[in-house]
């Protein structure tokens, strides 16, 4: 009975369809299995001296001893990154999610401006972002500190700390506003606000409104930004090892980076492999909450075969308010970064001061300009950057569909393997790569494609993104199309397309601008002819030439904002809310 | 794409155009210029540095020396992994390679590095490590550097000792990679347990901030006035980027060992081994001490620096093949110390 179902569910999608499908999935079981399999093998390989492949090298459980029956691992490693994680995600995300709500569903002025400034953090490397925190917030020379200590007439230093896990979180809180931000605007720009003019109507206030139609509605469009802010936050590795190093704070990711960073040997790829094995497990259980919470998927789909039309909040005296929220945000996110690294890239570390800011030098960007591995780096960086998160944003949207919409056997283990591979290190995922393709006679290794099929193993959030969006669209819309005589291929491509579209640009942006500033996956890969812009920052700035590699991180912003501005453009030109 | 140069290229050929054209002690060394017959024919040669600044120059240098033979360099801190890998996997990329002594033991214990009659182009014994594998080519020497406009020449400490005294808490940095290996140097000379002390003083009493980044931005805005085991290739560094800084021999210089080697399956041999040699050369010598600061201090050299540490009554601690382990085990010890791991 089920076979014929499936039978008929098939003949439906046509042959055609189905080899999409067929080739969609194969394609990202490949691109998630390799590094999947490398954290798996590689944290049951040893000795530490030898590569997890290496003749001599053999099975072992000592990866798993010498970090699970480490002391400092209970009394220190895990409270600090719960702690942390807990503080930044919440922090980050509730500011997050004010903010698109501002930009998505009240009448907020210059909002097309405000969603582009907002992520910016996600443009700025996060060293540039740590040292702009250090200059604000240093306890000795912070400019605020500075301020407040002047104010109150006091000595010494402080009062506020950025060398703290208050700090800490505050800075990484900020810096996972963006990334949570993209996301939420997506959720609720596909939400059909009829439900909130409902309860408007029926009397209830915008803040009851909010609790009690909003929020419920927009549940798995709230869930899966919220999981993969939670295994981002635990994944990132600057700001603990910046701002957090200096209060004896370790956490998972600087665990992980140590491990990688031995001071003699080899980097410890076993030892950090098993260190990355709660990533996983905290990707299992956080996707079986997601699962259990949205079982019904049809309560939340909220854009049915019924028309529409999106109208706004209006904000009347809370706008105030609310652009002094959205000022702020930008003052401490935005501002401050972009003027430390403009300045760096003009002035150096030179003081404020009337003489210097009136001999600017343009030294790095015309060093830069005219060399002519620069723009061959601008060529390689748009070039992976722009195919690896298309092709991961079409990859996640096949893999939602089949999910969501199908019965075929094993569909929730493809939606489990693209959610885990957000917890894989980018570093344990480049060794892979570079095991994998220097042993694979196929020619790409030193190539940018190599870098393409290595950036293209993140395929959690396109895949979260396109099915949260795809819960939100009700099966109807699919179905009335098929009725009409559409073919799965044109229903795909005339119905569904344009309403994910809201989704899948999103993806394309968060990948495309991850994939614009990933530095450990091409500095693994690295060679003569694959050098990315990232990678000449990063090189620049650990051989301390800090002025170029500001002018090289400017120019990174340069060639990014024109991206975010053309897809918000077409978005809002797609529903006349611009 | 002959004419691509890697990323890395633009870091640290752009220290060449400020600097003053380097002392020119060339000697022509038959064998050497019998390598380059050899090696014309290969055209390039491929060599990884840890970092862009050690290798940057070399590809200007170089090809005025020896023109028609391009250098290709590449920075790459993991450099040993990558060699080890392709290798396994029948490829080999890499040439030359330069690096710690310390940081090569991996790729030398697989046999991968070629023995090298090095007397043959000029290099003396005592500069030789692993049985002819590697040869010496400059030193990174651990001093203290710090802010011009806020300390005055007569402030200053003298001997690592001082730096425990009152006047200096909180005003003191660190960066996390550099200081575990200079307490590595200082335990050859104090012991291990004197040193943890002096480091544990250090980091709990004076509040030293310990980070894991270059100490530049902390002095330029003041947050700390004096960056403890830094190098004086970091102090021209930073003084470059407009931070008025300046460096302190204190009373044990200690020394890490670069040496340069060439891989046994360079994909071009001749040219491997040609820029292996003049690196190893007091040519190439010249050019490591004027343009990226990191001098050769090993006995017999005429270097500046060397002469400054004499000045000084400083004592060198060289690192060599007889106590890298020993400062190998000291230094991991001392890393989960200043990481707060332990």
């Amino acid at each position: 009975m089920a076979r014929a179902m499936l039978s008929r569910r098939f003949a439906a999608i046509g042959p055609g369809g189905l080899s999409i499908l067929a080739i969609g999935i194969v394609a990202a079981l490949y691109l998630i299995g390799a590094p999947l399999g490398m954290l798996l093998v590689a944290a049951f390989r040893g000795p530490q001296d030898m590569l997890p492949f290496e003749p001599g090298s053999h099975w072992t459980f000592a990866n798993l001893a010498t970090v699970y029956f480490d002391r400092a691992l209970y009394g220190a490693v895990i409270p600090n990154t719960l702690i942390f994680v807990a503080g930044a995600v919440t922090l980050g995300f509730s500011t997050a999610f004010a903010l698109a709500w501002l930009v998505e569903r009240t009448d907020l002025p210059a909002r097309g401006m405000i969603f582009t400034l907002i992520l910016f953090p996600l443009l700025v490397p996060g060293v540039v972002l740590a040292i702009a925190w250090i200059f604000l917030l240093g306890p000795h020379a912070g400019w605020l500190n500075i301020l407040i200590r002047d104010l109150l007439g006091r000595d010494g230093d402080g009062p506020l700390d950025i060398f703290s896990m208050g700090g800490l979180i505050l800075a990484q809180a900020t810096a996972l506003v963006p990334f949570a931000f993209l996301q939420l605007t997506a959720a609720l720009r596909s939400m059909n606000p009829s439900l909130e003019e409902a309860g408007s109507m029926a009397g209830a206030t915008p803040f009851v409104t909010f609790f009690r139609v909003t929020l419920p509605v927009l549940l798995p469009g709230l869930l899966a930004p919220l999981i993969l802010a939670v295994l981002v936050t635990l994944e990132q590795f600057e700001m603990p090892l910046i701002l957090g190093l200096p209060a004896r704070i370790n956490v998972f990711s600087t665990r992980i980076y140590y491990e990688l960073n031995p001071d003699t040997d080899l980097p410890a790829y076993g030892r950090a492999a098993a260190v990355a094995l709660p990533f996983l497990a905290a990707a299992i259980l956080l996707l079986l909450i997601y699962n259990r919470l949205i079982r019904r998927a049809d309560r939340f789909a909220t854009v049915t075969g019924k028309a529409y039309r999106p109208s706004r909040f209006r904000l009347g005296r809370w706008r105030a308010p609310a652009i002094a929220l959205v000022a702020l945000y930008l003052a401490f996110a935005v501002v401050l970064p972009l003027l430390v690294l403009l300045w760096t890239s003009l002035f150096g570390y030179q003081p404020l001061t009337l003489s210097v800011l009136l001999s600017p030098s343009i030294d790095a960007y015309t060093r830069l300009l005219g060399s002519s591995s620069f723009w061959f780096a601008v060529r390689n960086t748009f070039l992976v950057a722009g195919i690896s998160a298309a092709l991961v944003t079409i990859l996640g949207a096949l893999l939602a569909w089949v999910v969501l919409r199908t019965d075929l056997p094993g569909r929730a283990f493809l939606d489990f393997t693209s959610f885990l591979s957000i917890g894989v290190p980018s570093v344990i995922a480049g060794l892979s790569a570079l095991l994998l393709y220097l042993s694979l006679p196929i020619g790409i290794y030193g190539t940018v494609w190599v870098l393409v099929l290595a950036y293209s193993y993140r395929l959690a959030v396109a895949t979260r993104l396109s099915r949260a969006a795809l819960t939100q669209l009700h099966r109807e819309l699919e179905e009335a199309a098929s009725v009409a005589g559409g073919s799965w291929v044109t229903t795909i491509r005339r119905v569904l397309l344009p309403l994910l579209a809201p989704s899948l640009l999103a993806s394309f942006l968060l990948l495309f601008i991850v994939g614009f500033r990933e530095f450990t996956l091409p500095v693994v890969l690295q060679s003569q002819d694959n050098v990315v812009l990232s990678v000449i920052l990063w090189t620049l700035f650990t051989s301390n030439r800090a002025t170029d590699a500001a002018a090289v991180g400017v120019l990174i912003v340069l060639c990014i904002v024109p991206i975010i501005l053309l897809g918000r453009h077409v978005l809002l030109g797609r529903d006349g809310r611009g | 794409m002959k004419n691509r140069r890697i990323g890395i290229g633009i870091a640290a050929c752009l220290a060449i155009a400020a600097l003053p054209a380097a002392a020119q002690t060339w000697q022509p060394n038959a064998a050497m210029l019998a390598l380059y017959e050899k090696a014309k024919s290969e055209k390039e040669v491929v060599i990884w540095a840890p970092a862009a600044v050690e290798v940057g120059w070399v590809p200007e240098q170089f090809a005025k020396r020896f023109p028609g033979i391009e250098v290709k360099p590449t920075a790459d801190l993991q450099a040993a992994t990558k060699i080890i890998a392709e290798a396994r996997a029948g490829r080999h990329s890499v040439d030359a390679w330069s690096f710690t002594i310390g940081g090569m033991i991996e790729v030398q214990k697989r046999d991968m590095m070629l023995p090298i009659d090095w007397a043959q182009y000029g290099v003396a014994k005592e500069n030789i490590f692993f049985n002819g594998q590697a040869a010496a080519t400059h030193n990174f020497l651990y001093v203290s550097v710090y802010a011009k406009n806020a300390l005055k020449p007569t402030d200053l400490p003298h001997t690592w000792d001082d730096l425990l005294q009152p006047q200096w808490k909180g005003k003191l940095t660190a960066q996390a990679f550099l200081l575990p290996r200079l307490m590595g140097f200082l335990a050859l000379e104090w012991g291990e347990e004197r040193t943890a002390k002096w480091g544990r003083a250090l980091i709990d009493d004076q509040k030293m901030l310990i980070t894991s980044t270059p100490a530049e931005s902390l002095l330029k805005s003041g947050e700390r006035v004096l960056a403890v085991g830094e190098s004086v290739s970091l102090a021209y560094q930073y003084a470059a980027d407009g931070v008025d800084s300046g460096y302190q021999i204190m009373d044990l210089v200690p020394a890490g060992q670069f040496a340069v080697a060439a891989l046994k399956d360079a994909p071009h041999p001749n040219a491997a081994l040609l820029l292996a040699a003049w690196l190893a050369s007091d040519e190439a010598k010249n050019f490591y001490e004027q343009i990226v600061h990191q001098p050769d201090i090993r006995p017999g050299s005429t270097s500046k620096f060397a002469h400054e540490i004499t000045a000084a009554k400083a004592k060198p601690v060289l690192e060599d093949i007889a106590n890298m382990d020993q400062r190998a085990d000291y230094y991991k010890t001392f890393s989960a110390l200043v990481r707060g791991q332990n």
